[in-house]
């Protein structure tokens, strides 16, 4: 039986050959929605159709991101020669179809749903985080609920407040189990559940452990897609009201991949990260980009700062950078080691290497590794991973360092696309292979991958010479997706930085660490360096060491571009404006630059 | 195989009921004794599955005679050996008896529960062994999947199904034949086959019975339509609950393989088809296909919404075929036999027959299979044999806990998909549940809607919260918390689950509710209005059931329990706080008390008119004088009619401190119970007694004072200056029967009759032949007198059957015994005679549909008239109010029965005029006009202190009495006899028949009392009721 055999895109176009999928994106249809004749593309749902045509059919449970569940019955509407209602959100269109969507019966029935939801939980909204901007609260007044037909419980529910960025508020809740599905659809983890039956229903994590105990992983999806308040962000809550915030589109610039975000700010304040529902990582992130940017503890570098009686004192940014200026030059004999971040925005790459190569003739380095030495093709995209039948992850673990890569091949898995982890020392990224799949050798990875008719091999810096060969034979056959441990390596790679992965014997350092963490590995290899000037965000090991402290902008801090992982040039925006002494990297380099 | 050849088969069955009551022991006993006795080579037991009548489990049935033996005992095993098996003799003790006529029917197919039946898809169950291939084989199985291999394309497979007519048998009914076609037509592969074995309905095991008795009918069924669709795997969804029918499957899909008729290359014909079994874990939802697809994936077992339907996306997002148990059971015969054959039975859109699980209140309860088309009734009372103990019927729950009830009107039903659902239910899994009157159908639709309401999946929010919601409202109605807005959130809430819920299960769960609230609706507003359940099914409104049924709610546990302890006088006094007449209700009370008592659960309801006539008698030498409740009041109050109702509703207004005359146009007091009700019932110095006692409370009596004659309601008003009227006029006028001759001499009204007895001017009847035309009371009572005057013969014609008779079953049973003869479905058409009656010219009737009452409705039978010779002819059909007393008087209106028009709180059209008793109700008791007559006075004090009550209510304290003795020790203790003057003796004398209990025979009997009262008070500690007016507030 070939029940579990996968088909090609997964999802919502579920069985369906890519072919049949363009053609059926081109076909279209026609019939009448409110008496009025529309186009509509065959296949889609009349929700869909309807929103295309501009008319608002009103939703709950529905989210454009998930597939059509049609459990709520806000959006159900009446169709020509058809008994029942249906709902508008799993309806496909068909010719000559004819479509009501706002008879007398059909908002009888909302109000009806409304007031069974009120009825339900405590939707006191005046009390609630959401108020103002609840899906619940809007078609409570679009549908003129003005008063309680039945009374509201009495029964208070439970709040798990057991994860550390968000909260779950059973009270709040109406059961359109968005977050369930958006932790199934979406990311893959299939942590979150329902028990119980009927009116008995709850949420879950799990088998009903707290939230913060279960396989969470703190995504936040299911937080984005409440349409209540039933998910409460620690931080934003009861920060603003969609009408008092500003929404910042940008990146985020934790990793390679780059995911789209929506930064969300109030009075000089981040209140939240969201992800982009119609950008290529379909509004998901990974903690590392929503929450803890946003939970950052350390010391942060407000001034420039030079070494005086072995002491770090706060100077001007002219005394730094003179000081600086002097440290470099300085170093005749003994050579300078110029170090950047990988994370460091391609414009301040660009700096760093006109000063260093072009101007002082260094050899400018990466402080990550970068993996453009492996020569292994990069030519894969986040979307092959919906349409493999077969993942290969070798010396990766997409989980722990590409959380949202990882989340995708969860979701491939579910949908049935085998995924196969090449053993590894120590981290074993097992956990997302394929039942009874655990971890294989290489040699078993590439043989399941000629097996297959969409292979796509996810490789990491782990993975060893000796394995290089043997997936470097699949090239042709299979989409490579190159997982860089650092966020803009595929631009550092392109500019040629060198590896600065070994201890430098150069006099001088100049490291521009940036917000990255500065780990006494990285302090290691400048450690033989007489003169050090650090370039970062935070105090860390390094710049307790450094002669010179040059202060450096955060992520929200900054405009600058990015090349992800799949080689699509993305772009971060300045949300905030720093202190008048933190100045963008590529002013500080080119005033530095100017003094050389 | 060297199998021997039996002479006798023993046929044991093993469905679910009888494998309760421990058949398999049976078999093995069976086995062993025909062993001991050598017979084991000649003589086979065999363990079938369910023959369906499961009230009379555990059953055998031996074989070639067709013996069909009733709850065979272990012991009888070594019985039905010796006399059965070795000397050829029926066991009589064993054989089915019917109820009423306790007539013997020793053959199988002679039982009337299987008369009406017709087996096709039960036509194995019970009669092969499961086990055995070959026995399916032998019986015609298996002929149908070759047929179709070998003869016929996939599509002529669907066109057979389709020209049959099969609509699938899981409730929904869509035609069988069409869906398969739609799944073979969907585009993609491979399909799938799917058996719903998902039977969760309480009480509906029907494909259990098809799985258990004949599992290779389900399997061929499958084999056939994964045939005709091009499927090679089918799947099996079958509750975990059901351990022997997945054992049976087990074993009959590894027989089918083992033959070659499942598995690869079936028969050499190249299809291939493998059956899969699933076991569910019980989710009620998983019935509904969706969900049966999703849990058979793997996933939380809730539907999905449709479209896409399974036909085109199912299992796996491969199109599927899913049908129920019975409708793959059916599928073999068809394709064997034909699509014409299967219309030979039920009705051209419903071909074939259904399958119901009869369980309740009926006399046979179990498993039948019927034509489609049968009626309601038919199922009811010619296959279920009609109510246990002869009650009255009130509704038939159909289609399990997702279906509805109907009430007696709708008994002329037929069951099909179509008829039922116009009726307001649904055929549904087949299950069928009768209530008789005790049911409280408010409490009865909660019970479904809390298992309905549980069993949501609670994906969609109508289903999931609208559930809930009718749940909490239902159950404050059911405490006496209701309030008459919630009639109408029911309503609303029904409709938005009906309309938008995801699934069937959603949109079919407030159908209980709503067709009981369609049919019942006086019912729910009495639970509303009044804070009182009719049917005293309701625990917080139901102090006791004896005090709830009865009409002037005594406090029955209160007074049996001082009984119990000797204190007479004080259990005298408790029963007078709601009824004066403990004299005369201890004689002649129909004792609606003893009807819904709760020991007759145990084994006989007490003898509570006994002993309340025993308390009485004991206390007849000390009169008795009402105490007074309240201060004199100067307003007087005149009240016309010295009957039951009209002296209560006198009595509690002189308590109260009024005025009170009562004017009655007889020369002696006591309406009906005076004139109406014989002296050997009713004794006339106990009669008086009673009076006597009332009138002390300061009661003024004038006899011979006829209104509209001797006054009018507006003298009193205006010449005598009463402030209040209560009427009290009864209803003494006779029905007339509308035939020619019936103005004859000779014809003489039955309360003219009794009436002319009592008051000492009897009718002429020595030596005379006597036709009485009627059934209730009156009929009874005058064929009884007319014996005892000294008639020759005495006859009673009664167009319907004697369970239909409104009289006494002990009256009716007491003049059979006195030698009254009973002439029934009969109807008189013409009195003979030209001076004077000299006969009764009757025609024969025959029963045809149902009336409201749940009777038959006599029909005549033409040429079948027949003369009875009779020199009188007794008219005793019914009585009116008689208007002709309101000559005079104005404003008073009556209604089309002409019974007289008032209001809930007993005011009539007139202000200041009440009514009361019989001239409002009709014919009725002497306990019901009490419970008026108590309810008039307070509408009348209310009246007269200015106050306006919509809703009356007649309280007195309830009383707690401690139970002194050891219940336990009285539980084997049988319900007292009571002495009678034997027949011979009673004719010719007007002396009591019923000779009342002693003293030690009355306390004992009191002790059999259950304290029903005292498990209230301890529930009332934790459930207080609010008070009717606040529910309206």
């Amino acid at each position: 039986m070939d029940e579990d055999a996968p088909t090609r895109g997964g999802g919502r176009g579920a069985g369906l050959t890519l072919t049949e999928e363009m053609n059926s994106a081109m076909a279209t249809v026609t019939l009448k929605l409110n008496g009025q004749t529309i186009q509509a593309r065959e296949g889609c749902t009349i929700l869909e159709a309807a929103k295309e045509a501009g008319v608002d059919i009103p939703t709950l449970c529905h989210h454009p991101a998930l597939a059509g569940f049609g459990a709520c019955r806000m959006c159900v509407v009446e169709i020509a020669n058809e008994k029942k209602i249906h709902p508008a959100c799993t309806y496909p269109v068909s010719e000559g179809m004819e479509v009501q969507t706002e008879t007398p019966k059909l908002v009888q029935l909302r109000k009806f749903v409304l007031e069974m939801l009120f009825s339900e939980r405590n939707h006191y909204c005046m009390y609630c985080e959401m108020s103002g901007d609840c899906e619940l609260q809007n078609l409570a007044y679009r549908y003129g609920m003005d008063k309680w037909t039945y009374p509201s419980p009495n029964e208070r529910m439970p709040v798990d407040g057991s994860r550390q960025y968000f909260i779950m508020d059973h009270n709040r809740c109406v059961l359109c189990r968005r977050c369930v599905r958006a932790c199934d659809e979406l990311v893959g983890m299939r942590t979150l559940g329902v028990k119980g039956r009927g009116s008995e229903t709850m949420i879950i994590a799990d088998l009903d452990v707290p939230f913060g105990d279960s396989s969470c992983v703190s995504c936040g999806t299911c937080l984005q897609v409440c349409p209540t308040g039933a998910l409460i962000d620690r931080k934003s809550a009861y920060g603003g009201r969609n009408a008092d915030v500003t929404k910042t589109k940008s990146i985020c610039t934790f990793c390679s991949v780059g995911c789209d975000t929506e930064v969300v700010t109030r009075a000089g304040r981040v209140l939240r990260v969201d992800g982009v529902w119609d950008g290529p990582t379909n509004g998901v992130l990974c903690a590392k980009g929503r929450f803890e940017p946003l939970y950052d503890t350390r010391d942060r570098v407000t001034s420039p700062m030079v070494r005086q009686d072995g002491r770090l004192v706060p100077v001007t940014l002219d005394e730094a950078l003179d000081a600086a200026a002097e440290c470099i030059a300085s170093a005749n004999g003994g050579g300078i080691s110029a170090l950047a971040t990988a994370n460091a925005p391609s414009e301040c790459l660009d700096s760093f290497v006109a000063l260093f190569r072009n101007k002082l003739n260094a050899s400018p380095a990466a402080i990550e590794p970068l993996l453009n030495g492996l020569d292994l093709p990069a030519n894969g995209a986040l979307a092959d991973l919906d349409s493999a039948d077969c993942i290969a992850i070798v010396g990766a673990d997409p989980l722990e360092d590409h959380p949202v890569v990882g989340y995708r091949i969860r979701r491939a898995r579910n949908r049935g696309a085998k995924v196969v982890a090449v053993a590894q020392n120590g981290a074993s990224p097992s956990q997302l292979a394929s039942k009874g799949a655990g971890a294989v050798s290489v040699e078993n990875a590439v043989a399941v991958c000629r097996s297959s008719q969409w292979p796509v091999v996810v490789y990491g810096p782990g993975v060893c010479e000796d394995q290089v060969g043997q997936i470097k034979e699949l090239a042709g056959a299979a989409k490579f997706l190159r997982l860089d441990p650092a966020a803009n390596a595929a631009y550092a790679a392109r500019m040629g930085l060198a590896n600065g992965s070994a201890p430098t014997s150069a006099d001088v350092a100049y490291v521009m660490i940036g917000e990255r963490e500065q780990n006494g590995e990285v302090a290691q290899r400048v450690a033989n360096a007489k003169r050090l000037v650090v370039h970062a965000a935070y105090h860390g090991p390094l710049t307790e060491k450094a002669d010179v402290v040059l202060p450096a902008p955060v992520w929200c801090e900054r405009d600058g571009t990015y090349v992800n992982l799949e080689g699509r040039t993305v772009s971060a925006r300045r949300v905030l404006t720093p202190d008048e002494d933190v100045l963008p990297e590529t002013e500080v380099l080119s005033r530095l630059s100017a003094r050389l | 195989m060297a199998e021997p050849f039996y002479r006798a088969n023993v046929l044991v069955c093993g469905g679910a009921a009888c494998s309760l009551a421990n058949s398999a022991q049976l078999a093995t006993l069976m086995r062993e004794e025909i062993s001991k006795r050598g017979l084991q080579d000649e003589v086979r037991v065999v363990e079938t599955g369910c023959r369906g009548f499961c009230a009379q489990g555990p059953l055998m049935v031996i074989y070639p005679e067709g013996l069909f033996y009733c709850q065979v005992q272990p012991s009888d095993v070594p019985v039905i050996v010796e006399e059965t098996l070795i000397k050829g003799r029926p066991v009589t003790r064993l054989v089915f008896k019917e109820p009423e006529t306790q007539r013997p029917t020793p053959r199988f197919k002679e039982v009337p529960f299987y008369a009406k039946q017709k087996r096709i898809t039960l036509r194995n169950c019970g009669i092969i062994d499961p086990d055995r291939i070959e026995e399916y084989i032998a019986s015609g199985g298996y002929e149908a999947l070759p047929k179709a291999l070998f003869e016929m394309t996939p599509e002529e497979v669907i066109d057979v199904v389709k020209r049959s007519g099969l609509r699938g048998r899981g409730g929904g009914g869509f035609p069988a034949g069409l869906k398969w076609e739609f799944t073979r037509k969907a585009p993609g592969s491979p399909k799938y086959v799917v058996c719903n074995a998902d039977e969760g309905d309480p009480g509906a095991f029907m494909d259990r019975s098809i799985l258990e008795g004949d599992p290779h009918s389900v399997l061929e069924g499958m084999a056939l339509a994964g045939y005709a669709i091009g499927a090679n795997h089918g799947y099996i969804y079958c509750r975990a609950e059901y351990p022997l029918a997945l054992e049976r499957l087990k074993v009959a899909i590894a027989q089918a393989e083992e033959y070659g008729l499942l598995g690869d290359d079936i028969l050499g014909s190249g299809f291939s088809f493998h059956i899969h079994l699933m076991e569910g874990a019980g989710a009620f939802v998983c019935g509904e296909e969706t969900a049966l697809i999703n849990s058979i994936e793997g996933k939380r077992g809730e539907p999905r919404v449709r479209p896409p339907f399974p036909v085109t996306v199912g299992l796996w997002g491969k199109p599927t075929n899913v049908n129920n148990v019975k409708t793959y059971a059916n599928v073999p015969q068809i394709v064997a036999k034909g699509a014409d054959w299967f219309h030979e039975v039920g009705t051209p859109g419903n071909p074939g027959t259904a399958i119901l699980a009869l369980t309740g209140e009926v006399n046979n309860t179990g498993l039948l299979e019927v034509p489609m088309g049968i009626t309601l009734g038919e199922i009811v009372y010619d296959i279920g044999g009609g109510i246990r103990d002869g009650k009255k019927f009130k509704a038939v729950q159909t289609g399990g806990p997702l279906g509805g009830c109907l009430p007696a009107s709708m008994l002329n039903v037929r069951v099909d998909f179509d008829f039922l659902r116009e009726a307001g239910a649904v055929m549904g899994s087949g299950g069928m549940i009768v209530v008789d009157e005790g049911t409280c159908m408010v409490e009865f639709s909660k019970f479904f809607l809390t298992f309905a309401q549980a069993e949501s999946c609670g994906q969609c929010t109508p289903c999931r919260v609208g559930g809930a919601r009718m749940l909490e409202i239902l159950n404050r109605i059911t405490e006496g918390r209701g309030k008459l807005s919630d009639l109408d959130r029911i309503r609303e809430i029904a409709w938005g689950m009906q309309t938008g819920s995801l699934c069937g299960l959603g949109q079919l769960t407030p159908g209980p509710v709503i067709s009981a609230l369609m049919y019942f609706e006086d019912e729910f507003r009495t639970h509303i209005l009044e804070g009182r359940c009719p049917a005293g099914g309701c625990k917080t409104l139901t102090r006791a059931r004896c005090v709830n049924a009865c009409p002037a709610e005594v406090d029955v546990p209160a007074y049996v329990s001082l009984i119990a302890q000797g204190r007479y006088a004080e259990a005298l006094e408790v029963h007078r706080e709601r009824n004066p007449f403990p004299l005369i209700c201890g004689r002649v009370c129909p004792a609606f008390c003893e009807g819904r008592c709760r020991r007759s659960d145990v084994d006989e309801p007490l003898a509570i008119r006994q002993v309340k006539r025993f308390m009485a008698d004991h206390e007849i030498n000390n009169p008795w004088t009402p105490a007074k409740v309240a201060e004199a009041k100067p307003q007087k109050v005149a009240v016309i009619g010295a009957g039951p109702a009209g002296l209560t509703a006198a009595l509690r207004l002189a308590q109260r401190g009024y005025q009170v005359t009562v004017f009655d146009k007889l020369p002696i007091a006591g309406g009906m119970m005076a004139v109406g009700i014989p002296e050997y019932r009713l004794p006339r110095n106990i009669l008086n007694t009673e009076i006597e006692g009332i009138l002390r409370a300061g009661i003024e009596l004038k006899l011979e004072q006829e209104l509209g004659k001797d006054f009018t309601i507006d003298s009193l008003f205006q010449d005598q200056g009463f402030n209040a009227v209560v009427l009290a006029i009864g209803a003494h006028k006779s029905r007339r029967l509308g035939i020619p001759g019936e103005d004859l001499p000779g014809v003489m009204h039955g309360t003219v009759f009794l009436k002319d007895v009592a008051l000492g001017n009897p009718p002429d009847v020595k030596g005379k032949r006597v036709a009485i035309v009627g059934g209730g009371a009156v009929a009874t009572d005058v064929a009884r007198t007319a014996l005892r005057l000294g008639a020759s013969q005495v006859h009673i014609v009664y167009r319907r059957t004697r369970e239909d008779m409104p009289a006494w079953k002990e009256e009716i049973h007491a003049a059979l015994m006195e030698g009254v003869r009973f002439h029934f479905l009969t109807n008189p058409v013409r009195v003979l005679g030209d001076d004077h009656v000299i006969g009764l010219e009757c025609q024969a009737q025959q029963l045809a549909e149902f009336d409201d009452s749940a009777r038959r409705k006599p029909k005549p039978i033409e040429g079948s008239e027949f003369v009875l010779d009779v020199d009188m002819v007794v008219p005793a059909i019914g009585q009116a109010t008689e208007a002709e007393a309101m000559a005079g008087s104005e404003g008073i209106s009556f209604n089309r029965d002409s019974t007289l028009t008032v209001g809930p709180n007993l005011a009539t059209s007139r202000e200041g005029v009440f009514a009361c008793g019989d001239a409002t109700l009709g014919p009725a008791t002497v306990a019901e006009a009490v419970a008026q007559g108590n309810k008039a006075a307070v509408s009348v004090d209310a009246f007269l202190s200015g106050v306006h009550i919509e809703r009356p209510k007649f309280v007195t304290p309830y009383h707690e009495v401690p139970q002194l003795f050891d219940p336990e020790e009285f539980a084997e203790t049988k319900r007292a006899k009571m002495p009678e003057l034997p027949a011979e003796e009673r004719v010719g004398s007007f002396a009591e028949v019923e000779l009342g209990f002693d003293e030690a025979t009355a306390r004992l009997e009191c002790k059999r009392c259950l304290r029903c009262d005292l498990e209230w008070s301890e529930w009332m500690k934790t459930h207080r009721p609010v008070a009717a007016e606040e529910a309206l507030a």
